[in-house]
């Protein structure tokens, strides 16, 4: 096993796993939620400190068109959730970013917007990217109907009927967004990691609070429509079934960038995941108590597994494979004695770790994670940051060719003269302001690439390098050459932060940008990954979270693996 | 005027200098700059413009040496390999800069990410100088040169330095409605029209 000894380890008896085991698309792209992600972070801070909610504005007609405003407030803060439903015809409706109308269209405003500011909003949420923001406005997002879930959940409340378990199950939500913006996009307030008065102040917790919002929306506009159409007969959807509601999202190469632009944040994320995972693993002794909640997680997982259903043939396959493997290891008459030796968790991932797939070693680290919160808390702090804009200064030119001839290794090996290796480029979209991926052979616009090639930037660097005297400052030397800019930043934080660079060939043929998005989607704590290509997927969130009024009820903060009985 | 955020700054103009053929890391280091300008609210749309015109138009140096009063050091560029120039070697350097201002951001910058104390002269008083990852300068001071000095800054010269403010980070500054369509329009530069090719399975 190849284990990572390094500065940034600690003082428990596993090791982090080696960033080159971990930095390869194949695993960053089988990773699932697990507590840390930002979705389970925004649960556990609605219930640690008692958030209340509250629907203070209604003024949706008969067919479901308005506008509603729902509070919700900790003891610090107010934020309030601004909807606008539109009417749109069926073949407007597309769920992917390219859109340009929504049944939908909402932001998070911190406070409660006065009528100006909602007038304002009015005007220019409907018209998303194309509108200016309010600075109050934290996010910008817009969703559509699952038509044939909703008015199928619709037409069977007002008749007074449940709807099928099934149908819910498959699909998975009422509504899916398209685009969650923040951090400033299109005027709304930039994110400010420091502002240590923000509950908000976590990555994406302004995000997640949105979708969240977004979800108890649907279900409420779904009950009241429900009332509107079959009055007195009508009623509301049932907790179970309004629990396994989630959001789907439908997302594409927008987000990729993000893992590649944000290399220290990407490290701390990284590196919190990897750190609860040497954490549990060092447990010495399981309590009975745990031991079950460790069989039982698995078992929870083989069942959501059975209802995650895709299309995509790839990931169907890793999915029955993920299932065969987790019903093995539940079977596994040695799982029990496993459990029971001192290092339990320790005993069963080195004893099914060279047996099972990537996808079924990365369920079991999230299973492995889940029962110990209190292992975690200091982690959820650590996942963000501010990026650095200098160089760390003190590098000189022999230090920086070993540090890329070590850390860099996998990229020199890539012959970037061979056309596979540059097979795609990377580039922004004139239409929608939006990565894309381009074929070097066919397509115009290389010479405006997203600087994505990070191995023949290495190897540039190298050559560059290798030319200047040793004693040079590394200043020094991307003065002379401010080619090297770019590549020499990356390589010294990569030296002080290890889990910031993805080592694949982000241009290669191979390159499947689909690992990039599950990556990052997992870190939402996204569920139900359902490719739809390399380039896009459609996912859950929320999915088996506590609704707003089931927040203080027992267990409310554990819902890993939704899965609905019967369905 | 317009409202603008923080990340549309640092965003638009890195682009801005993309299209006028700076390269990657030096066009992030000059977004960098402007966004510290803009959040301590000095004018910095305008300047970021010319300074982009300038590199177009070959009027600005990028070298250490090789400046002049016709064609100056550009800080708005190369101020933050400047400053880590002189912290990693230990060195004083002079010479002729243009838009000095980019220089303070650059000092700004690296004393609060690395702690590195420098000071900020003209031939006859100190500009600015960084302590404890703090700034300090008389903002609105009217400098009549283009030739300065910039070196590491040692704790005994602080006295006489007293008159010197730091500053902190103010709400986002509205901006000139034109000077921001024309950063959009540069930025708009980067981007290519979509091919067939990356529309196949991205779901259109």
């Amino acid at each position: 096993m190849n284990i990572y000894q390094s500065k940034i380890n600690f003082n428990d008896d596993f090791p982090l796993r080696h960033p080159a085991d971990v930095m390869k698309l194949d695993r960053l792209g089988s990773f699932h939620q697990t507590r840390l992600s930002f979705s389970r972070q925004l649960i556990d801070e609605l219930i640690s400190n008692n958030w209340k909610t509250e629907i203070i504005k209604w003024n949706i007609n008969s067919i479901g068109t308005g506008k509603a405003v729902i509070k919700i407030s900790s003891k610090q803060r107010i934020y309030s959730l601004v909807v606008f439903c539109h009417q749109i015809n069926d073949d407007e409706r597309s769920d992917r970013v390219i859109a340009e109308k929504w049944d939908m269209t909402f932001s998070l405003f911190l406070g409660i917007p006065s009528k100006e500011e909602l007038d304002e909003m009015s005007k220019n949420l409907k018209i998303q990217e194309l509108g200016r923001h309010l600075p109050k406005q934290l996010t910008l997002s817009r969703a559509n109907k699952s038509v044939r879930v909703f008015n199928s959940v619709l037409n069977n409340l007002s008749e007074g009927k449940q709807p099928d378990k099934k149908m819910i199950n498959n699909i998975g939500y009422l509504v899916r967004t398209t685009a969650v913006y923040g951090n400033g996009k299109f005027g709304i307030a930039d994110y400010l990691p420091e502002t240590n008065d923000n509950p908000l102040n976590k990555p994406f917790q302004a995000e997640m609070l949105t979708v969240y919002l977004i979800r108890y929306f649907s279900i409420e506009l779904v009950n009241y429509l429900a009332k509107e159409k079959g009055k007195d007969k009508s009623i509301t959807l049932s907790n179970e079934i309004s629990k396994h509601v989630g959001v789907g999202n439908a997302t594409g190469l927008g987000m990729a960038p993000f893992l590649i632009n944000h290399q220290k944040l990407i490290h701390k994320w990284i590196q919190a995941r990897e750190t609860a995972i040497s954490r549990v693993l060092s447990i010495k002794k399981l309590s009975t108590y745990n031991q079950t909640k460790i069989f039982n997680l698995i078992e929870r997982a083989y069942l959501y597994t059975t209802q995650w259903n895709v299309d995509d043939v790839i990931q169907f396959k890793r999915i029955n494979v993920l299932r065969k493997e987790l019903k093995d290891i539940s079977n596994n008459k040695s799982l029990n004695g496993l459990l029971n030796n001192d290092y339990p968790l320790q005993n069963v991932y080195l004893h099914f770790i060279n047996k099972i797939s990537i996808e079924t070693q990365e369920i079991l680290n999230s299973i492995f994670i889940e029962p110990f919160p209190e292992l975690l808390d200091d982690l959820t702090n650590e996942m963000g940051t501010d990026e650095q804009n200098t160089v760390a200064i003190g590098y000189k030119v022999n230090e920086l060719i070993k540090i890329i001839k070590d850390k860099y290794s996998w990229a020199l090996k890539i012959d970037i003269m061979n056309p596979d290796e540059n097979f795609y480029f990377w580039y922004t979209s004139q239409a929608k302001l939006e990565p894309r991926l381009g074929a070097t052979q066919i397509d115009h616009g290389k010479e405006k690439q997203l600087p994505f090639d990070i191995p023949q930037q290495v190897q540039n660097g190298l050559k560059i390098l290798t030319k200047l005297p040793d004693d040079m400052t590394g200043a020094e030397a991307m003065i002379l050459h401010p080619e090297i800019r770019n590549i020499i930043k990356r390589v010294i934080i990569n030296e002080n932060f290890p889990f910031s660079e993805i080592q694949n060939n982000l241009v290669g043929k191979k390159v499947r940008p689909i690992d990039l998005l599950r990556c990052k989607l997992s870190f939402f704590g996204a569920t139900k990954y359902d490719p739809k290509s390399n380039l896009w997927t459609r996912i859950t969130l929320f999915q088996g979270a506590p609704l707003p009024h089931q927040l203080q009820e027992e267990n409310a903060t554990e819902w890993l693996f939704p899965y609905l009985v019967n369905a | 005027m317009l409202n603008v955020s923080l990340n549309e700054i640092y965003s638009e103009t890195y682009k801005a200098y993309r299209s006028v053929g700076i390269e990657w890391g030096i066009a992030k280091d000059g977004a960098n700059l402007s966004r510290w300008l803009a959040e301590h609210n000095f004018y910095f749309l305008g300047s970021t413009l010319k300074n982009a015109d300038l590199y177009k138009t070959g009027k600005i140096s990028l070298s250490l040496r090789n400046n002049t009063l016709k064609k100056p050091f550009s800080a708005a560029l190369m101020g933050l390999l400047l400053v880590e120039y002189i912290s990693s070697g230990n060195v004083k350097w002079q010479g002729y800069i243009y838009d000095y201002k980019f220089l303070i951001a650059s000092m700004a910058i690296i004393a609060k990410e690395q702690n590195v104390n420098l000071i900020l002269k003209d031939n006859k008083t100190t500009i600015a100088y960084t302590l404890e990852k703090n700034i300090f300068l008389q903002k609105d001071k009217i400098i009549n040169t283009n030739y300065f000095y910039l070196e590491p800054f040692h704790l005994k010269e602080k006295l006489s330095l007293n008159h010197l403010e730091t500053l902190k980070a103010l709400p986002v500054p509205k901006v000139n409605k034109n000077c921001w369509e024309r950063l959009k329009l540069m930025a708009f530069e980067t981007y290519v029209p979509e091919s067939e090719t990356s529309k196949t399975g991205a779901g259109y």
